[in-house]
């Protein structure tokens, strides 16, 4: 099942021909912000559930036009957390080398069909990175690997936007190496188009995702070559912070064919069994960049195998790999 | 006026000898969740704000002995921190860029809570004594001349931090040895900005068992809160209940464990208590403090390192 928002934040089952409204489904649970009945919601989705079950079956369908406008499935998320140069990019290293994870802020949540504005900052260059997102299910403490994906409430699409600055990450900008403000202006996270709830999904590490920018493809890989699955990510962030119903976390992208976000652009993500999302670009600066000019997997896998002799500690609290 | 939370989170005036209820004065605003209601009391103070004047002068005290203070923002949707935002003595111009990492919101504890010190194994586990800032409207590229406009009030932090052993925590999955539960104690209560005149003047003490530790002001802070806040401003939109942490002056750190009571104080702003657990009963020297010769020293050798300014105020050396 798909569970997302229309319009002024109306809570629904999104299906391939349009919404179906489920305002009267969840009335019971009293809540006006968004986030919080999205929170509620998945709370108490078992009970939820069969009542949900006929509706996606036999209610009556909004068609998509004029009258639905879908909105982020996650308004407004307790916690972002994503995964930072966490595929393998066709370089498996072994042992892996440590996740690394870091925040991106909840007002950068945008929804399908909305627009990303890139600010007047100076990066080098605005990147679109797609990504698998998932939605937390029930408080995830101090989780084991073998138990994380029941942690797990559904799936969606993200495009983690990124100011990439001249050098030393984004120092000019007030966030630190950890931070990453140039992954936080506002409107830097589409999101979308609703939440596919995790019995759809068997195998998250064994989905394709795709990028388009103007029809023309860019990103095309499967989370299969993810460094550190998505169990794992569940796992060790939980064994430093609790996770809460509603949090969101993002997996990281291959950086293969990464290319440039700019004024005009129409962005488009697409992965299997969870969703498609588009995306409009507008920049007051009008500035442009070369849109063929992509990164290419060979720099990629350079990058890796540079890392292969690199030493590291291990990420705690899994034993340490030297 | 001082506004919190007390017992199951409900919402309270705090006053020196015990707490009055308002519960009643903003139910229409309760959806169950302390986060947002405390949200709404911010965004619709001025409407509510005669009324609880009323109760403030009026209304019946509940003896502070009676009461268990709850954190006064239970989970801010952004935690933001100033990082090393002190010039601890030895200013630097054109001053360095401001920065600040996110914290988690899961992290917040409250008065006479328990600080848990996780079985990570960090060099130390170190308080950092802060002015928190709670957020009162939307700001966005606020100029530093009206950021002061949108505070809502002030609030002690306590920054625990976990030191790893060399760079940083990067064998945590993220700058996270700052982002573990129970590592952001705040409190007793939101105090309005009515009541701080100057929020860069105002002093900071942190005692560890009675000991005093931490204990300078606000005055040294690199970048003032005008600042702190037109820049974050100028990258994302704060809200109301957003919590931004000022940073610490790093004199007299010294470790938490096992076993201590510690307290903050903050001049103007309240006073509030944290116990410290270990499982691991790990120990370290209650005396052995951070020196401000040596951060002197530190912030010497900072003043022959280029940088790039901080986007979007004025940049040095080009853009």
């Amino acid at each position: 099942m798909k569970i997302g928002f229309y319009n002024e934040f109306l809570p629904c089952i999104v299906k391939e021909d349009g919404v179906v409204d489920i305002s009267d489904a969840v009335s019971a649970l009293k809540v006006s912000s968004p986030q919080f009945l999205l929170e509620k919601m998945i709370v108490n989705f078992n009970s939820l559930r069969s009542r949900l079950e006929v509706l996606a079956n036999k209610g009556n369908v909004i068609p998509f036009g004029d009258q639905v406008r879908l909105r982020p499935p996650v308004p407004r998320p307790g916690k972002i957390i994503a995964g930072q140069g966490n595929y393998k990019e066709g370089v498996p290293i072994t042992p892996a080398r440590p996740l690394r994870t870091f925040f991106k802020s909840p007002e950068a949540i945008i929804g399908p069909g909305d627009t990303i504005v890139l600010p007047k900052h100076r990066p080098v260059i605005f990147n679109h990175e797609a990504e698998l997102a998932f939605v937390i299910g029930k408080p995830a403490k101090n989780v084991l690997e073998a138990d994380a994906l029941n942690y797990v409430f559904g799936y969606t699409t993200a495009v983690d936007v990124s100011a990439r600055a001249p050098e030393d990450g984004e120092a000019q900008l007030p966030g630190t190496a950890d931070a990453h403000y140039g992954k936080s202006f506002d409107t830097f996270l589409p999101i979308g188009p609703a939440i596919t709830t995790a019995d759809e999904i068997d195998n998250p590490n064994s989905l394709r995702v795709r990028y388009w920018v103007n029809g023309e493809l860019r990103q095309d890989y499967n989370t299969d070559d993810m460094d550190h699955n998505i169990a794992y990510i569940i796992s060790t962030v939980s064994h430093v912070m609790t996770l809460k119903p509603g949090d969101l976390i993002i997996a990281g992208t291959n950086h293969g064919n990464l290319g440039p976000l700019q004024d005009g652009d129409l962005g488009e993500i697409h992965i299997e069994k969870v969703g498609s999302s588009s995306n409009h670009v507008t920049d007051s600066l009008k500035r442009t960049w070369d849109p063929h000019n992509l990164r290419s997997p060979a720099l990629n896998t350079a990058n890796r195998e540079r890392l292969k002799g690199v030493w590291h500690r291990g990420t705690w609290p899994f034993p340490p790999s030297t | 006026m001082k506004i919190g939370f007390y017992d199951d989170f409900r919402p309270c005036i705090l006053k020196d000898d015990g707490v009055i209820d308002i519960t009643d004065d903003v139910k229409s605003m309760d959806e169950g969740s302390p986060q947002l209601l405390m949200e709404s009391i911010i965004s619709n103070f001025e409407t509510i704000r005669p009324r609880l004047n009323e109760l403030h002068d009026k209304g019946t005290v509940i003896p502070i002995r009676n009461v268990r203070l709850r954190a006064p923002l239970p989970r801010p949707g952004k935690v933001l921190c100033g990082n090393t935002n002190y010039m601890e003595h030895v200013p630097i111009n054109p001053p360095r860029p401001l920065i600040s990492f996110f914290k988690s919101p899961d992290a917040i504890i409250g008065p006479g809570d328990t600080v848990v010190l996780p079985t990570f194994r960090p060099v130390i586990f170190n308080h950092e004594a802060e002015l928190c800032v709670v957020i009162g409207k939307d700001a966005k590229e606020l100029d530093i001349d009206d950021a002061l406009n949108c505070v809502f009030g002030y609030t002690t932090g306590v920054d625990v931090s976990a030191r790893a052993p060399t760079e940083g925590e990067s064998d945590l999955p993220g700058g996270y040895g700052k982002s573990f539960d129970t590592f952001l104690p705040i409190g007793p209560a939101i105090t309005t900005a009515d009541e701080i005149s100057d929020p860069n003047n105002l002093n900071v003490q942190y005692r560890v068992n009675g000991e005093l530790r931490q204990n300078y002001n606000t005055s040294d802070m690199e970048h003032s809160i005008a600042y702190l806040i037109a820049a974050l401003s100028h990258v994302m939109t704060l809200k109301p209940g957003d919590l931004i942490m000022a940073g610490t002056n790093h004199s007299y750190l010294g470790p938490l464990q096992d076993g201590d009571v510690a307290e903050i104080e903050i001049e103007k702003v309240g006073r509030s208590t944290q116990i410290v657990v270990d499982s691991l009963k790990r120990k370290w020297d209650p005396h052995n403090l951070r020196q401000p010769e040596e951060l002197a020293a530190r912030r010497e050798t900072q003043k022959t390192q280029p940088h790039p300014g901080s986007w979007p105020f004025q940049p040095v050396g080009g853009a």
